[in-house]
């Protein structure tokens, strides 16, 4: 049974302790796994041991966790093992990851994740400062905060509460990794993963495609018997109980191009893709509707929320902008996000009334009542004669940075300009590549850009730190937005457990936000997902990436279509 | 010819230097700091510093022996390229796409120049026919005709609806079987320039003096296309076809990309794309030395066909 997948971009690598990118986190997900994972099918979305023999027990001081582990859990036969003798996982290796994350020769992009957070182990990151190179580490070197009392024991000391700990020890970043593997293979570690899986490596064909086999040394995992509501209905819960994972392959081959991976997917080669642009009046037949055509094929759409939030944000530092409020809240006004939704994403997408996405808990349904998101040319146009006032005379024209210089970009920017054109607000849009944009919105150097954000937790906590005022640029706040009371209510939710209490501070945050005005916050991605009727337990997962364990293939449906 | 051969080598020492240096300050000085990208979201400054010691970028850019040019200049001179962003060496990636880069252009090349050069002959021979008129109008519609549509409708129609070829590549095919379709594509997208380039000089050659001399002499039509006219408009011919070798190693980016042949236009546009400097660089260097190389190739050839050209 072969899983036929398309990537639409080239992977960086396979090294957990360092990826960032969403397509290496897929394939790499499913050969590494981490303490804990996102329950397939329950939502809201909720965590569940995978390593881990069970939650972690927490001092009631939140600042120890105790986490025993799953004894029996093997590595991957790999040559940098001892021939004949499977490698059995240990508390140490996760120790290891994370001391791997914090060394700071080994330049993670995951640092941030554990920065001042755990005890000792921002002392171990500037020991690393002093080693000539990334050999010379000693990772016997003790963190007080990272301690093992036994091999199947791992207790972390926290500097001060962290309630996202439990969803970091479920980012692949922190899965565990086996030091034989690292000094085996050196920098070549990136193509040469080995962990504990249900799949490993048999091919990497750079830029070309992937395959995945099943670990013969997987422990074995079953089904999950319980879901939410409709599950069954859905056939979601047909295999409960049984051992995962269906497939003995998977396939990913890395396809650029919109056609060619729609035609595959017509042909049955492949098992799901997105629904590209252009094909999509001969998919939709209306909301929510396949078209006939679709439907003769037995092809299944499945839609689901992105935790993603895309905005046009403003430099809080820029003269102008950072201190006319009228200014940034008219042009806020003066954006169609309707009209914007409906050309660039075939009305696919939701319009941002706020900064935290749909999905997540702490969405409040009643932000869409306050009207920040309104398209009002006429009070941008009244909020526009208030900006000059404060200004004291015509304002000038402003410059807005975008991260591509394709033609989607411009497309993108023309529909900017002409929205502000139309209050008689002058813009130049300067299109850039990535590194030069990066550049320079962390030198503060331009007024406006657009950007947006994906959370990979189900805490808005990400999404809220961009607004603090300590994180300025090049920190996540690029807005350079600084509010003493958002700081404050930040400070407090921070260190709270989830809650009711602890929501209704982060919605609290967010109507300061949306007030102060620092972004026009512009749409949330909903993801259009086709599949085939063979492809089964296809349930949509916003932050899970290890799921082809769970994938079934009906053979004979499969086949059947394909004749 | 020894002296010319060793003259036209020194040459080529300012024109790599010109192309290492031009590389050089497109990317350091031009684009951006690419070590912010690197060091990722919400990356601290001292990550950000460390990334910029491991690449060499706080080092001065020019006057100093451990500057990055003199750096850049020495590597590149070495063939030492070092490791690409994804941390793979760049030789390694440029290795595994040579060939199925020349899988696609060597025969997309051959197919070309030889049908193009057969079929020039022939319609200089019926010039001013109806087939000459014929194929002039199907040359200028094919030089006008978007190369992508020629992929997207190859694709399409050859690929999915007709099912004679597959529509992109897997694992489980052969070579033959994954670059046959972006080969038949690529000679129908470059016939039509190639003809009609073609066909103008071999009617150069066919209004000449000699060719009149040879047909009344009674030579046969086929002597006289074939041992004369050819051999007289092998200039251009040599100048067109021998220059082209060069990219023949950069492969065919569209091609690649549609096709998912993965060679090295791919592996040049990803570059750029994600600004790998290292890969850039490298490709860059090696394309130069190549077509400096296939220059003097070109000169060597001309004196050997036309015994009036010396090489001095």
């Amino acid at each position: 049974m072969v899983l036929h997948h398309v990537l639409s971009s080239r992977i960086e690598g396979l090294d957990p302790g360092n990826m960032r990118d969403i397509y290496s986190i897929i394939v790499a997900s499913q050969i590494f796994e981490p303490l804990y994972q996102y329950h397939f099918l329950k939502r809201p979305y909720q965590l569940v041991p995978l390593l881990a023999e069970d939650m972690p027990q927490i001092s009631d001081d939140l600042l120890t966790y105790t986490i025993k582990i799953k004894k029996g859990v093997y590595f991957q036969d790999d040559p940098c093992f001892q021939v004949g003798k499977p490698r059995e996982l240990k508390a140490e290796d996760f120790v290891y990851a994370i001391k791997r994350v914090a060394n700071i020769k080994y330049l993670s992009q995951n640092w941030s994740m554990f920065d001042n957070k755990i005890v000792g182990l921002d002392e171990f990151r500037e020991y690393t400062k002093t080693c000539k190179s990334e050999v010379d580490i000693d990772y016997s070197r003790q963190v007080q905060g990272l301690t093992t009392p036994d091999d199947y024991t791992l207790v972390i000391r926290l500097k001060k509460p962290w309630p996202q700990l439990c969803m970091a020890l479920a980012d692949i970043a922190t899965a565990p990794v086996a030091k034989e593997a690292v000094d085996y293979y050196g920098r070549d570690i990136v193509s040469h993963p080995v962990g504990t899986g249900p799949f490993r490596l048999n091919v990497w064909h750079r830029g070309s495609y992937i395959e995945l086999v099943r670990n013969p040394a997987f422990r074995g995992e079953l089904y999950p018997s319980r879901g939410e509501p409709g599950d069954a209905e859905a056939g979601y819960l047909d295999d409960a109980g049984k051992t995962i994972p269906f497939a003995d392959r998977v396939l990913w081959t890395i396809i650029e191009e919109r056609q060619p991976a729609w035609l595959l997917f017509l042909q049955g080669k492949v098992d799901a893709t997105v629904i590209p642009k252009d094909n999509f009046d001969e998919v939709m037949g209306g909301v929510g509707e396949l078209t006939p055509a679709m439907k003769q094929r037995n092809i299944h759409l499945k839609t689901f929320r992105d935790p993603s939030t895309y905005w046009l944000g403003f430099n809080m530092q820029d003269p102008v902008l950072g201190k006319n409020k009228p200014l940034r809240r008219a042009i806020s006004c003066a954006i169609d996000r309707e009209k914007f939704i409906e050309l660039f994403f075939n009305n696919r997408h939701l319009i941002a009334h706020g900064l935290i996405p749909p999905v997540m808990p702490s969405y409040g349904t009643e932000i869409k009542e306050k009207g920040y998101a309104q398209y009002d040319p006429e009070k941008a146009k009244e909020l526009l004669k208030e900006a000059e006032k404060i200004h004291g005379g015509k304002l000038p024209a402003f410059k807005m940075a975008l991260p591509g210089t394709n033609t989607w970009y411009r497309q993108f920017g023309q529909f900017l300009k002409r929205n502000l054109n139309a209050i008689a607000l002058e813009v130049e849009m300067e299109y850039m590549d990535r590194p030069t944009y990066l550049e320079k919105v962390n030198t503060k150097s331009i007024q406006m850009f657009t950007s947006g954000s994906s959370a990979s937790t189900p805490d808005a906590q990400d999404f809220l730190a961009m607004f603090y005022s300590r994180y300025h640029a090049p920190g996540p706040n690029k807005f350079n937005y600084c509010n003493p009371e958002f700081d404050k209510l930040y400070e407090k939710a921070q260190v709270m457990l989830d809650s009711p209490e602890k929501r209704r501070l982060y919605r609290k945050m967010e109507l300061i936000v949306l007030e102060d005005c620092p972004a026009a916050f512009l749409n949330h991605r909903v993801a259009y997902v086709l599949h085939h009727d063979w492809y089964k337990n296809y349930k949509p997962h916003a932050f899970a990436y290890g799921l082809s364990k769970y994938r079934r293939i009906d053979m004979a449906k499969r086949t059947a279509y394909k004749n | 010819m020894t002296a010319y051969i060793i003259r036209r080598i020194l040459y080529t020492v300012p024109i790599v230097f010109g192309v290492l240096l031009l590389t050089f300050v497109l990317f350091t000085l031009v684009g951006g700091d690419i070590s912010i990208e690197i060091a990722g979201k919400g990356a601290t400054q001292e990550t950000i510093d460390e990334i910029r010691e491991e690449y060499g970028l706080n080092k001065p850019l020019f006057l100093s022996w451990d500057s990055q040019f003199v750096n850049h200049f020495k590597n590149a001179l070495t063939f030492n390229f070092g490791r690409a962003r994804d941390r793979e060496p760049v030789i390694d990636k440029i290795k595994r796409g040579v060939g199925p880069s020349l899988a696609l252009t060597v025969p997309m090349f051959f197919g070309v120049v030889i049908i193009s050069v057969s079929l020039s002959l022939i319609i200089a021979f019926v010039h001013g026919t109806v087939w000459d008129i014929l194929v002039v109008v199907i040359c200028v519609a094919g030089m006008s005709i978007p190369y992508l549509s020629f992929i997207l409708f190859g694709q399409y129609f050859l690929a999915y609806r007709w099912g004679l070829f597959p529509v992109f590549f897997s694992p489980e095919l052969t070579m033959a079987q994954y670059v046959a379709l972006p080969v038949l594509i690529g000679i129908a997208a470059g016939i039509g320039g190639n003809l009609r380039f073609f066909r103008t000089v071999m009617l150069d050659e066919m209004r000449s003096d000699y060719v009149r001399t040879a047909f009344a002499k009674g030579l046969t039509v086929r002597r006289v296309l074939f041992k004369h006219v050819l051999k007289n408009a092998m200039i251009p011919i040599i100048t067109r076809v021998v220059l082209a070798i060069p990219f023949l190693f950069l492969g065919s980016l569209l091609l690649e990309r549609f096709f998912g042949i993965p060679g090295l236009g791919y592996l040049m546009v990803e570059a750029i794309n994600s600004r790998d400097y290292f890969v850039i660089s490298a490709m860059t260097y090696i394309s130069a030395i190549l077509f400096v190389v296939f220059n003097l190739i070109t000169d060597i050839c001309y004196s050997l066909v036309d015994p009036r050209i010396s090489l001095e």
